[in-house]
């Protein structure tokens, strides 16, 4: 016992208080405010998360989160399973080209956007392709109808490798004499494709459906840098308006309270998914 | 009547190969753009970023003056010097996470006792917590601890990693209980059946383990924009993206340091490409 917490001990501390510990700090302030009349801070039970709610910013913030995830989660886990597929495929090259695919997830978020934001600009990469087929030029990530667009494109292009390197491991994992099978009993590519691939690496897709809405929840970094949650708040995701409402509203309680809705959307997303996949299962 | 049937099917497969083959060649190529665009201006001047871009041409994609000035000025910038941060606070977190994380992974896998569970579900609630999510609170503690803009600071919350202990484990359960036994009756207490049998049986998994420490660290943002923003302690991607929006940029030198900064995770991934392939995906389905 004693030996196996000398083993624990540094693991286990670090995680209670670099993980868990802020959290329940975060809980525990969301319930408090600044009070200049008294100094310190006095406890206003969940009036932070009322104001939050009746906060037009907030509110914005949560929608554009919402809609986000609505699009960019089927989007990109749609992207990789097609690509898996196409890759699993038997045809000329396809290693060198999927590692081209993967390529991406290498590269640090910050890099990205970095990259994509010279893409963008007016004068940039991306115009001079539109250019080229013919199409007029596009103002990105300055028009409010195209910025949040445009992060998802950035954001799928760092992301469908990654998620695709489960599915092809899942896709693999198929055993050759269901499509052969499938084959004598006359099944199309397509049939085979909706009958015996899809349903057999459910598995793997359920894991990146989850691990793919954790990470988008989570979006900071081309915000940031691209954007700043603009124009107009059309891009100002849950975690940049966090970021913002602590850092330069100086809001620290009701900052704390957006991290806690933050985390409880995440986990009721994950656990309705769950839900929605188990039940899925035993149809 | 079936020879014109075969021959129309195989007729078929070829033109079906042909076509994949050439599909999956242009999603490639369409991947590769961005960062090989990135790359081929890393080596020209930041002056000549904009200038083969409208319209289209081979040399918006190409150069045959290449030159290394960027990178040589890289070296002698800020850009430079938050590269080797990057690199100094990857390392110490490997080496210390693992050695963490190992252990814990050890103890939960292999010494019985009482309260695993309960410890097993700290692990997996620390690893359902996102860490970015807690990062702004977390900052404010270690404000209070007096660890902003210290390398200790920046090091700290990469260590104790849920996966990585989780990875460990899985890889830990799966070691024979006959070698421990074997172990005892030579003398080893569990410090050494620990160092003598499990750490040598788990080599692929250390190293799955390490990269999910290191690439956690390359590739962190938030914690190093809160947490390290003074010049001694300003890590590759803040650096990089304080570059990014100024009115003076010189582009060359901006894309040389995203290169390396994306050069050095790709080489380790490549190097360990089957552990990382293994790593990531056993998380995922096991």
């Amino acid at each position: 016992m004693a030996v196996a917490f000398a083993f624990l001990a540094p693991a286990l501390i670090s995680l209670v208080v670099l993980r868990i510990a802020p959290a329940a700090v975060a809980l525990w302030e969301s319930f408090f405010r600044e009070s200049f009349l008294r100094g310190g801070t006095v406890f206003v039970g969940l009036e932070n998360y009322a104001d939050l709610f009746g906060n037009a910013d907030f509110n914005n913030a949560l929608l554009v989160t919402l809609v986000f995830s609505a699009i960019v989660n089927p989007l990109q886990i749609g992207v990789s399973f097609l690509l898996a597929v196409l890759y699993t495929r038997r045809a000329a090259g396809s290693k060198i080209w999927r590692s081209l695919v993967v390529l991406p997830i290498a590269v640090p978020p910050a890099v990205s956007a970095v990259v994509w934001s010279v893409i963008y600009r007016p004068d940039g990469l991306g115009n001079s392709f539109l250019a080229l087929l013919g199409l007029p030029e596009q103002p990105f990530l300055t028009s409010p109808q195209q910025s949040l667009a445009s992060i998802m494109v950035l954001l799928s292009w760092i992301g469908v490798g990654y998620w695709m390197l489960f599915l092809i491991a899942g896709i693999n994992d198929v055993p050759t004499e269901l499509y052969e099978a499938a084959s004598i009993d006359g099944a199309s590519a397509w049939r085979k494709l909706w009958s015996v691939t899809f349903p057999l690496v459910r598995r793997p897709l359920a894991f990146v459906l989850v691990a793919d809405t954790v990470s988008n929840f989570l979006i900071f970094a081309p915000v940031q840098i691209l954007t700043k949650g603009g124009p107009s708040g059309s891009t100002n995701l849950l975690m940049y308006d966090i970021y913002t409402r602590a850092y330069t509203l100086g809001d620290l309680n009701k900052a704390q309270a957006e991290v806690i809705i933050l985390v409880l959307l995440t986990l009721v997303v994950v656990a309705v998914q769950f839900r929605l996949l188990r039940s899925s299962d035993s149809a | 009547m079936s020879a014109v049937n075969k021959t129309s099917t195989s007729k078929h497969r070829t033109l079906g190969y042909i076509g994949l083959s050439v599909l999956g060649a242009c999603i490639g190529l369409l991947f590769l753009l961005p960062l090989w665009w990135t790359f081929v201006n890393s080596l020209r001047p930041g002056g000549d970023t904009f200038r083969f871009l409208n319209p289209l041409q081979w040399e918006t994609f190409f150069t045959l003056t290449p030159s290394l000035d960027n990178y040589a000025a890289l070296l002698s910038s800020d850009l430079g010097l938050a590269t080797w941060n990057s690199i100094f606070v990857s390392i110490v977190t490997v080496i210390i996470g693992l050695a963490i994380c190992s252990m814990a992974a050890f103890a939960l896998a292999a010494i019985p006792f009482r309260g695993s569970g309960v410890v097993f579900i700290v692990v997996v609630v620390s690893f359902l917590i996102p860490f970015d999510a807690i990062a702004i609170p977390l900052a404010d503690l270690f404000r209070d601890w007096n660890l902003q803009n210290t390398y200790t600071g920046l090091i700290l919350p990469g260590l104790g990693n849920g996966m990585a202990i989780f990875l460990l484990r899985t890889f830990f359960l799966a070691i024979p209980k006959d070698l421990v036994e074997a172990g005892r009756l030579d003398g080893l207490g569990w410090w050494g059946i620990f160092r003598r049998i499990y750490l040598p049986l788990s080599v692929p998994s250390l190293i799955g383990a390490g990269l999910t420490l290191f690439l956690f660290q390359w590739q962190s943002y938030v914690w190093p924009l809160l947490n390290g923003t003074d010049a001694q302690h300003i890590l590759g991607p803040i650096a990089l993206s304080n570059l990014q929006g100024q009115f003076n940029v010189d582009y060359g030198v901006m894309f040389a340091g995203s290169i390396v900064l994306t050069v050095i995770p790709l080489a380790i991934i490549i190097g360990f490409q089957r552990y990382f392939i293994q790593s990531v995906t056993t998380t995922g389905l096991k």
